[in-house]
């Protein structure tokens, strides 16, 4: 194992682990009910641990992406449902990713949304165009790094370091009516959705494929999402401790997206709030690429064509148009004037229903010994990835009517 | 790969991807073709590659949105071309020798080579 490609995978992890949905979702839940849903972040973070590593151990071994395989598990006719379903849950994600560039762009520049939302599409598909895979996820993954500067603002304001502790222990907060119980259902099931996002295991497996690991790789697999999940997650709580801390006491519901930067500017000043909205700009941009290679990936590992971008474009040329046009679906997306926040809401709701379609193949890929042989899913993966898939198959089932009963969290 | 070698059609054959003596994706075993007849045994004659394979195997409505994305040719390979048959089928020739690059090659011609590191 290399140390310096370890630190790299492990800083990567880190920087791109916050998307714009964990953004808008960690600052409500704080805000709404203070430290209490921590847990319910950690127990997510758990979860993209055992499917992510899940998703690299399939690639490393089976040297194969989860879509090409799915598709062999599956058959054509369930392959294709998962296919679509996941293809639509990315979109979402990525047009509401596309809006949270054009926000931040907005913020810092003062131009107008729109023109932001095709400026900030243009420099990343040609970010897309020009960088192979690598350049691509340690680009994005490093910059997004200056999300840090959450975690430095939360250490400054000094919180109550027991409290935030406490919220680690699964809770429900006494006291609550039965809409506000409702409500923290609803934010629940959106934390889990936000954290184990579809994208991110099809993403993370391609990713293994794109870098050609092999069995001798799996160590790094293991430790990088482990520890830079863990630590990526870590950045979340950091937002959601600091609206607690700050926005609660004072009444503060953050709707924007701006309003998560202002949990740095209060102790930093404006340039921690500049370093902060940069951090966003960057994990935001990464999550967008990452959704819209996800389905590029998708589509092509299940129709057989070239994919990949340690390729040229020329050389994958399908993979190509797939990508070009899913980032162009999700810029005109944003064009109709969709409000950015709302598309959150979406994606975050269409991903948690489709999440136990496009997780149980990948489940199932990873216990099977005719592909996996001695890298099957053991006792401890195999519980651990049933219990997660009955998890995710019940916040899908409570998904809708949670969302319906509470006006999307509105209450 | 010798004809006569046993396999499971389904759970080791269909809807797996195909490789090319160049290690580049080019295609899925989407459906199979059969000889024999009744009374005497059946064997494994091509794999036939292509979404035009899938009108059996999907629902009718599905048709229209799966040839707007992916086309509806079919390509046969015979089975002596099979090298392999792991997690993936390993082919013995070129995927343009066998005819599996023509709607690759067709896009490709669309997209410029310039810009990319």
């Amino acid at each position: 194992m290399n140390p310096l490609e370890l630190t790299l995978g492990i800083m990567t992890a880190v920087g791109g682990f916050v998307d714009i949905s964990e953004l808008v979702f960690a600052a409500k839940a704080g805000s709404k009910f203070g430290y209490a849903l921590i847990w319910v972040f950690a127990i997510a973070t758990v979860g993209i641990m055992v499917f992510g590593e899940m998703s690299g151990r399939v690639a490393a071994v089976a040297k194969q992406p989860v879509f090409n395989l799915m598709r062999h598990r599956l058959g054509l006719k369930l392959g294709m449902l998962t296919l679509l379903a996941s293809l639509i849950a990315n979109l979402i994600t990525c047009a509401a990713e596309v809006g949270g560039v054009a926000m931040i762009l907005n913020y810092l520049t003062g131009a107008p949304f729109r023109l932001m939302a095709i400026a900030g599409a243009l420099v990343l598909m040609a970010s897309m165009w020009v960088l192979p895979f690598k350049w691509i996820e340690r680009t994005y993954g490093l910059l997004g790094l200056f999300m840090i500067v959450f975690a430095v603002a939360l250490v400054a304001i000094h919180p109550p370091w027991d409290q935030i502790a406490g919220g680690f222990v699964p809770q429900i907060p006494k006291g609550l009516s039965t809409k506000e119980l409702l409500i923290f259902a609803y934010f629940a099931v959106a934390i889990v959705s936000a954290v184990m996002f579809p994208y991110e295991a099809y993403f993370y497996s391609s990713g293994g494929i794109e870098e050609e690991w092999g069995p001798k790789d799996l160590p790094m697999n293991k430790i990088t999402c482990t520890v830079g999940f863990g630590l990526g997650s870590l950045l979340s709580i950091a937002i959601l401790a600091s609206s607690a801390q700050l926005f609660t006491p004072a009444n503060v519901d953050p709707q924007l997206l701006g309003s998560s930067a202002l949990e740095v500017a209060i102790p930093l000043g404006t340039t921690g709030l500049v370093i902060a909205l940069l951090g966003m700009l960057f994990a935001i941009s990464g999550a967008a690429v990452e959704t819209c290679m996800a389905n590029a990936y998708s589509i092509s590992q299940f129709f057989g064509w070239e994919w990949g971008r340690h390729r040229k474009p020329r050389e994958a040329p399908r993979f190509t148009v797939a990508w070009v046009t899913f980032f162009a679906l999700a810029l005109l997306i944003i064009l109709t004037g969709i409000d950015p926040m709302q598309l959150v809401e979406y994606a975050v709701l269409f991903s948690i229903l489709v999440l136990p379609l496009t997780y149980l193949p990948l489940l199932l890929l990873a216990g099977d010994k005719s592909y996996m042989g001695e890298y099957a899913n053991g006792p401890v993966g195999k519980t651990l990835g049933w219990l997660y898939f009955a998890l995710i198959s019940l916040a899908a089932i409570g998904a809708l009517p949670l969302y319906f009963l509470t006006s999307g969290g509105q209450g | 790969m010798k004809p006569t070698r046993r396999i499971k059609l389904i759970s080791q054959l269909l809807d797996l991807p195909l490789i090319d003596s160049d290690g580049n994706y080019c295609g899925i075993v989407d459906d199979i073709e059969l000889e024999g007849s009744p009374g005497k045994k059946t064997r494994l004659k091509a794999l036939l590659v292509g979404p035009g394979t899938y009108s059996g195997r999907m629902p009718g409505w599905a048709m229209p949105l799966i040839r707007l994305i992916a086309g509806d040719r079919v390509t046969r390979i015979p089975v002596t071309r099979i090298e392999s048959i792991k997690s993936f089928v390993q082919l013995d020739s070129k995927a343009e020798a066998l005819g599996l690059n023509k709607a690759e090659d067709r896009v490709r011609a669309w997209i410029p080579e310039a810009g990319a590191l």
